[in-house]
């Protein structure tokens, strides 16, 4: 549930404490990353109040970040869901089978209306339906765009769109030529 | 990225402190470089962090970027083969109805479960990477793995058929069977197989009669063994596969198959087999993942090449999900 800002803020923040600080007491920095880690990564407000403030922010932040990185992802996340673990969202294993479930499912269920006739077009647009419906549950969690930044929904989406707009150019004039096709092929059949 | 040592997560969190402590020994002090210093500290903690990235979430989230910029370049890559499909389904629809009979939905249905269930365990492994479940996810690649070559193998099954009984793109489509004589037909359409036997063996007959040059001649002889006029339920399936009527092949003879059809199986390799291409590669990069696993390298901090194979295979699978109505399941 991040969003672009405080990460794109991260590496600034990160450098003007450094910065400042290192040269008044570079000593007790390692130690007190071990430190104080657990409690602040617990207690950090939301990075949108880090901000406003900077001053109390600074003091906390190069420690944990030099430890590992680890706690540095926790504010970042904050304000989103218990999953969150480290550098990205962690789906549950109940709902990676539920969802594996619903695209079964949703499999025979594709199978199965193929045997039903809908008219011309109503089984090819009820199969591309179920087909759409099982990539977006894919796409939605088993790809984590519902957790993920959602400029990468952006740019997935960017590229679905252009396929359609492709699609949908090249259907609309398929079918030009098709009469000259046919009078020429009924010109031979009589010819023959 | 990650000469030094391949120890796992765990220990490389607890040694952390002392080389950063190191670091400040050596001092870059007063000088203002904390900068170069801080990084130190951070790059000491994690091994497999890359020179050129501050921190363990910039690395990861421009590695994402990465992949789906890449995932972006693969849906463009094969909407050119959509838009053929789609192009030639609808201005050809016998070609599609006559040549799904050659598919094996069951093959198809089986392949479409196995990549669903491999999607699973790919996900799951990215959780695993996650957690620094080094075990399971070691398992889930396995298993991943496992089904990839599932797949390939019914594919081969499935393409040696093919090959076998002619149905190749191209000139090198000479069907070995007619459509009539297929159990796929004939349980759909069992009156329309009859008949189209039927008209199958007057075509025969006219053959016989009048080999080569006078085929015309022998057609009228022909109207008078004609038989009754055909059901709709007879005819019907034989005009939407056009196997009669102005669309097929031989317009002059009773049956026949549609012009064309070969097209279909140029797109039906083409998308398949560019389809294929990529779990093939899926499985290379798998096992690259496999042996970075056993290193014991992924936690809570790096996770990303886990992460971003996964993507890549959830796109494969993705594709697999539009190919399989498509192409198998045409009504």
């Amino acid at each position: 549930m991040s969003d672009e800002k405080p990460e794109a803020e991260k590496p600034e923040t990160v450098e003007q404490e450094t910065s400042g600080e290192t040269s008044e007491k570079p000593k007790s920095e390692p130690p007190a990353a071990a430190k104080s880690e657990p409690p602040k990564a617990a207690s950090e407000p939301p990075p949108a109040s880090k901000k406003s403030e900077p001053a109390p922010a600074k003091k906390s932040e190069p420690p944990r970040a030099a430890a590992d990185g680890h706690g540095h992802a926790h504010d970042d996340h904050a304000h989103g869901d218990s999953h969150d673990h480290g550098l990205a969202h962690t789906t549950p294993v109940w709902l990676l089978f539920a969802i594996l479930g619903a695209l079964l499912v949703l499999t025979v269920a594709t199978v199965a209306v193929t045997s039903i006739d809908l008219g011309a077009q109503g089984n090819l647009v009820v199969a591309m339906i179920i087909a759409t419906v099982k990539a977006a549950l894919v796409c939605t969690f088993f790809m984590h765009l519902l957790w993920d930044k959602k400029f990468n929904l952006v740019l997935f989406l960017t590229s679905v769109l252009f396929l359609i707009l492709f699609l949908s150019m090249a259907t609309t004039d398929r079918g030009e030529y098709q009469h000259l096709v046919d009078e020429y092929r009924a010109q031979q059949l009589q010819t023959k | 990225m990650s000469e030094p040592s391949t120890a796992t997560e765990g220990a490389t969190k607890a040694s952390a402190p002392p080389p950063a402590a190191h670091d400040h020994d050596h001092g870059h002090d007063d000088h203002g470089h904390g900068d170069a210093h801080h990084e130190d500290a951070i790059h000491a903690a994690n091994p497999h962090l890359a020179h050129h990235f501050d921190t363990p979430q910039q690395q990861f989230d421009a590695g994402k970027l990465g992949i789906w910029l890449f995932l972006l370049t693969e849906v463009l890559f094969f909407a050119g083969l959509f838009c053929a499909y789609t192009v030639y389904r609808s201005m050809h629809p016998e070609v599609f109805v006559y040549a799904h009979y050659f598919l094996d939905t069951k093959l198809g249905a089986l392949n479409t479960c196995v990549l669903l269930i491999s999607s699973l365990t790919a996900a799951w492994a990215v959780r695993n990477a996650q957690l620094a479940e080094k075990g399971k996810l070691m398992l889930n690649i396995v298993i991943t793995i496992g089904c990839a070559c599932t797949f390939m193998c019914v594919k081969y099954v499935e393409y040696s058929h093919k090959y076998h009984d002619g149905l190749l793109p191209g000139h090198n489509f000479q069907p070995k069977e007619q459509i009539w004589e297929l159990d796929s037909f004939r349980h759909k359409h069992p009156e329309a197989a009859e008949y189209a036997e039927k008209l199958a063996k007057l075509d025969e007959k006219k053959n016989e009669k009048a080999p080569a040059a006078g085929a015309a001649a022998a057609k009228g002889e022909e109207h008078e063994e004609k038989m009754e006029r055909p059901t709709e339920e007879e005819l019907e399936p034989l005009i939407a596969a056009g196997l009669v009527g102005p669309r097929s092949l031989d317009p002059s003879a009773h049956i026949s198959r549609p012009r064309m059809a070969h097209v279909f199986f140029g797109i039906y390799f083409f998308m398949t087999g560019l389809h294929g291409f990529h779990v093939l590669i899926g499985i290379g990069v798998w096992v690259w993942m496999l042996l970075k696993a056993m290193k014991g390298q992924f936690g809570p901090n790096y996770f990303g090449p886990i992460d971003f194979t996964a993507l890549y295979w959830h796109l494969v699978d993705l594709i697999w999900i539009y190919l399989f109505p498509l192409l198998y399941l045409i009504h």
